[in-house]
Formats: structure tokens, sequence, C-alpha cells
């Protein structure tokens, strides 16, 4: 009875660290995924914080040059490279004027990093995608009609909705949709003219822990001469989050410790009172000629067997407790079987039986040097 | 080592053996000198008053202790020379003791309490029908080798205690007041199955105050204050 109670200290022990553990691992893995899709850009704009370069000579473009975006294509591999266009102007609908920025893209580079709410992308020359916020605002839909430009010129060009997209928020690949209009690269530099010249270029790398890679082969490329473009990411942010997850994971591992740490002193205490129950019993084993490393083995076994019954019960219910948990906390169990996450069953579980035979350590080594003729006295 | 000419190399030799107890209220000497040789297949009956130092002699006997001073051989070797394991191993399979109070461990059956030994020995449990055979010798059938210590009565249990001294086939059978706790006629019967152990070849040591009892024994050592004062 004593017994069980002390295994399922070691059962609390092992659920606490365990779902715990998967849960901390949850969080990191599917934090780490949400973000990915948002950090695995990176920003490729003109040193324009430097007006001259080291020779002083002024950096000639405002922009990237078609020649640099070419390096870039080539340093860049077999990831995306898309190169934008920007700018900001008023624009009118109906008869109601509004501003907001407009992107010029190629159509087929827009569903490369976006997704539409309703309509499609581009087709003809005149389509437009339009940000939620102005969809929102200005009660746009498919087929809507904008007109491009100061309200008071005349002749203004004018778009059609194609498209309406989903509200970004703030984006950290740097295209904040929401209160822009995206039309094709042909469109704008038909009417916004720098054909050659991007105000950004977005390469997004397919394996985010391959970007430091890619951006010192563009960088290596690009600006071998001197620095002419600025390159950047928010990949740093990624990693500054799954650190701070890491060390709350390892907080919440150590509340689960403590618990287990109170499981180790009540299977001390339970050994220890085995141990001085069967004194007399000892006595006799040692009389008749049991070594001692057998009687020690004997109480480490006995230790070890409740570590496995504490552990095996434990993992059992951390694997039902840790999934209930994860699903109400992080509200998505797609992790939970990853490795990441279900290893730390078996290493909840084997800390449990560690803890287990090392609170046995001190009674069987006490019970191995009892001096045969007092235990045999003791009744 | 074994020596073939037994009567001149005692099994057991004390020689000058002093334990000294040290207690809070000061030292207490249980065994003061005593020089002893017990022969193989010798009977000896080990008598004396309470105190006298009955108990500290099996003790030193069974190994369980070891001398303050003199010396100590069984079966030729000089126990203080002994390691701690030697010594476990010769009480295991050198000597046999049978205590008072048969000393069973209450949660074996009779048949797994004198299988004990044999596996303390052989590291595995035992498949030659050893124990059910030294079982049997002692008057234990099958069935009542199931039965646990609880189950049984005095003479039972001590015929499952000496059943388990015997079992790993020991030179010395050490006898802790084998009947001291059974009834006249049970006593008897145990000392009986003492007798004819000896004559089967075996060196007997008992521990009474009964002199009914030392009767059985073709040597009897009294002891008193911690001296031999008959031999």
């Amino acid at each position: 009875m004593r017994s069980l109670l002390a295994s399922i200290g070691i059962v609390i022990g092992v659920v606490a660290i365990s779902s715990m553990g998967m849960l901390g691992a949850n969080m990191q893995l599917s934090v780490k995924e949400q973000l990915s899709s948002n950090v695995n850009t990176v920003m490729i704009s003109s040193d324009v914080v430097r007006t001259t370069n080291t020779a002083g000579n002024p950096v000639t473009s405002q922009g990237v040059t078609k020649s640099q975006l070419n390096d870039i294509r080539n340093a860049a591999g077999t990831n995306v490279v898309i190169p934008i266009h920007r700018t900001n102007t008023q624009f009118t609908i109906g008869s109601t004027d509004g501003r907001g920025s407009i992107y010029g893209l190629e159509p087929d580079d827009i569903e490369k990093f976006l997704t539409l709410e309703t309509g499609e992308i581009p087709r003809g020359a005149n389509d437009a995608v339009v940000g939620s916020n102005v969809a929102t605002n200005f009660n746009l839909a498919i087929g809507t009609r904008i007109k491009i430009g100061p309200a008071n010129t005349e002749n203004r060009p004018a778009i059609r909705v194609s498209g309406i997209l989903p509200a970004r928020g703030f984006a950290s690949d740097g295209i904040n949709t929401d209160n822009a209009i995206i039309v094709t690269d042909t469109w704008y530099t038909d009417h916004f003219g720098n054909k050659d010249v991007y105000d950004q270029v977005n390469v997004i790398v397919k394996n985010v822990d391959t970007i430091t890679d890619v951006e010192t082969a563009i960088d290596e490329k690009v600006n071998r001469r001197s620095d002419v473009i600025r390159i950047s990411d928010a990949s740093s942010r990624l990693t500054s989050i799954t650190q701070t997850l890491g060390t709350i994971t390892t907080f919440i591992l150590a509340i689960g410790g403590i618990s287990l740490v109170v499981a180790a002193v009540s299977i001390f205490n339970v050994m220890m009172m085995s141990v001085n129950e069967r004194v007399h019993e000892i006595g006799i084993l040692l009389s008749i000629g049991t070594e001692k490393g057998e009687v020690r083995r004997m109480f480490l076994y006995e230790a070890f067997i409740l570590g496995i019954i504490g552990a095996g019960v434990g993992g059992i219910c951390s694997l039902v407790i840790g999934y209930s948990v994860v699903s109400a906390m992080i509200g998505n169990t797609a992790y939970f079987f990853m490795p990441d996450s279900i290893l730390y069953v078996p290493y909840g579980m084997v800390i449990g039986i560690v803890v287990c035979v090392a609170s046995g350590l001190y009674p069987a080594w006490k019970a191995s040097n009892m001096d045969p003729i007092d235990a045999l006295r003791s009744e | 080592m074994k020596v073939t000419g037994m009567d001149e190399i005692p099994l057991i030799r004390l020689r000058d053996v002093t334990k000294v107890y040290h207690l809070e209220s000061g030292d207490f000497t249980a065994l003061k000198n005593v020089s002893l040789d017990i022969m193989e297949n010798e009977f000896v009956a080990i008598m004396g008053p309470s105190g006298s130092g009955k108990s500290t002699i099996m003790n030193q006997l069974g190994i369980l202790d070891v001398p303050t001073t003199g010396e100590l051989y069984i079966d030729g070797k000089n126990v203080a020379d002994m390691t701690p394991l030697e010594r476990t191993h010769m009480r295991r399979d050198t000597i046999g003791y049978v205590f008072q109070r048969f000393y069973l461990i209450p949660l074996l059956s009779a048949y797994e309490n004198v299988e004990y030994p044999l596996i303390l020995r052989y590291k595995h449990r035992d498949t030659s029908g050893k124990a059910s055979a030294v079982l049997r010798s002692v008057g234990f059938d099958e069935q009542m080798s199931a039965h646990r210590p609880n189950q049984l009565s005095g003479g039972q249990q001590q015929r499952v205690a000496i059943a388990r001294a015997l079992v790993n086939d020991p030179k010395i059978i050490l006898c802790d007041e084998p009947s001291g706790n059974l009834d006249r006629k049970t006593g008897l019967q145990i000392m009986d199955l003492l007798a004819d152990l000896h004559q089967k070849g075996k060196t007997v040591i008992l521990v009474t105050h009964d002199p009914k009892i030392a009767e059985y024994a073709h040597r009897t050592i009294e002891l008193d204050d911690g001296r031999i004062i008959a031999s």
C-alpha cells in the first residue's frame, strides 16, 4: 500500500516532466512553424543609407538594378526570387478618394507568397489585387474600377479589381498589402517608369535553416566591390522567440522536476521503512550466507520495480494527459507525435526510474551493512 | 585444504579466544581466553547458565562475529585472515545454522525456505530436486512443503529450519537451543533427527541448558562467566 503510494509519486513526477516537456516542445514546434512562413524571406534593397561608397563615388542607383537582380538570381539558386516595384499614390473609387501603396509584381509571383481571399490573380493588363483594408473601406468587389493617381489629374489610368487579399497585418517580408493595391509589373512600369530598377527584391528560401547561407551567397555576389545593396531578414526574430520558448520549457520542466524530487523523498521513505521493517529478515538472510551485494541488489531491485511500475503507468498517463493539455492549451496536436515532443515520454520515464533507484541506494546500502547478530536480535 | 588425518587436525580450533563487547556501561568480556578443539564428526553440547558466553561462542563458530583477540580456525582456515565475502561463503557452504526460534522467512513456503541457500550458492533455482529430498529426510512431503511457516507447528518449522541448514551439505551443524521453543516430545524428536545427522557424518554442535538434551551429545563443554570450566 505504501509502496503503491510512493509509486504514484513517481507516476505524478513522470507525468509532470513528460507532459510539461511535451507542452513546451509542441509550443516551440507550432510557433516555429507559424513563424517560419514569415521569416523565410530575405529582403534586399538598395543601400540608400549611404549615398556615397567608400571610394567617394556616389551610389548611382536608388534601387536594385537589373544586373544586380540577375546576380541575386544566380546566387539564390533554386530559391524563389521576387522583384518588387513600390510607390505611394492617391486613387479614386467611384467618387471617394484614397491613398495607399501600389506594388508592381509579376502576376505569377503573387501566388508565391500571397493567398487570395476571393477572385483571382491579375490576368489582363489592367487587373489588380487589393488588400483587405482597401477592400473593406471602399466596399470593393471583383470588377470594381479604381482610378490611380492624384484626384486632380486628367485621364487617370484605371485598373479593375480581380482579387481581394485577406488581412495580412505587419508582414516581416516588407510587403504590407492591407492598404495596398497590387498591379502587374508591366502596368506599374508603364505608368510609374523605373523599368529596370526595383525598389525591393525578396528571396523566399525553401528551408529556413539555410537563410544565412543564401544571404552570404548574395552578399558575396552583389556586394563584391562595395556595399551596394542591403540584405536583411526577420529570422533573428524566430531565433529569439524559440530561445524564449526554450527557456520557458526548461522552467516548466524544472517545476515538473520538483514533483519528482518529492516522489524521490517518498520512495526513500518507503525504502527506509521497508528496510527497518525487515531488519530481522535481513539478519536471517545474512546469517545463512547471503552476500552483502545480494541483499543490496534485493532492495535496489525493489526500488527498480517501483520505478518501472511508476514510470510505466506514468508514461501511459502522460500520453493521455499530455495530449489533452497540448490540445487544450495550444489547440493543435499536429506536433504531438513528432520526435521532439513524444521523446519527452521516454525521457520522463527514464528519469523516473533513475530517481527511484537512486532513492533506494542508501536504504539498500544500510540493509546490506547490518550486523547479522544485531539484526537477528531485533524483533 | 582438506587434511586426511582427521584425528590430528581439528575441524574447529579456538586458541585463546577473547571477545570483548564495548557497551555504553563499559567493556564487557563475554569470552575469556577460550581454547577448544572440535574434531570432525563430533557431537558436542555447550552448556552453561545465561550470560556464560554460550551465544557468544556460537556466534564465533558461525562466523557471524570475529574474536577480539585469539585465533579461530574453521576447516583449516584462520577466520581473521578471511575477507567478509569469504566468511559469507563459508557460512553458506560449510556451516548450517539452526536457531532456537527457527527464523524462517515468513513470506516463503517451506520448500522455498529450503531452496533459498541453494539459490544463494548456485545462483539459479534448484532443478536437482535436492530441496525436496532434504525436506523428505526431515519428514516433509510435497503438500506440507507448500505451506508457509505460519501454517506450520513449532516442531514442523524447526524441521524446515534443519532442512534449510542441511541443504548445502555443510560439515558443521550449529544449533542454538534447537528444542528451546518446543514441547518436550517434539524437542526430543528434533534431537533424534540431529543424532541421526551425526550418525551420517556431520559435526553437530548444540547449545542448551537442558541436561536431558545434552545427553544426546558425546561431549559436553561447560561454560561459566566466559570460561570453559569442564570439557
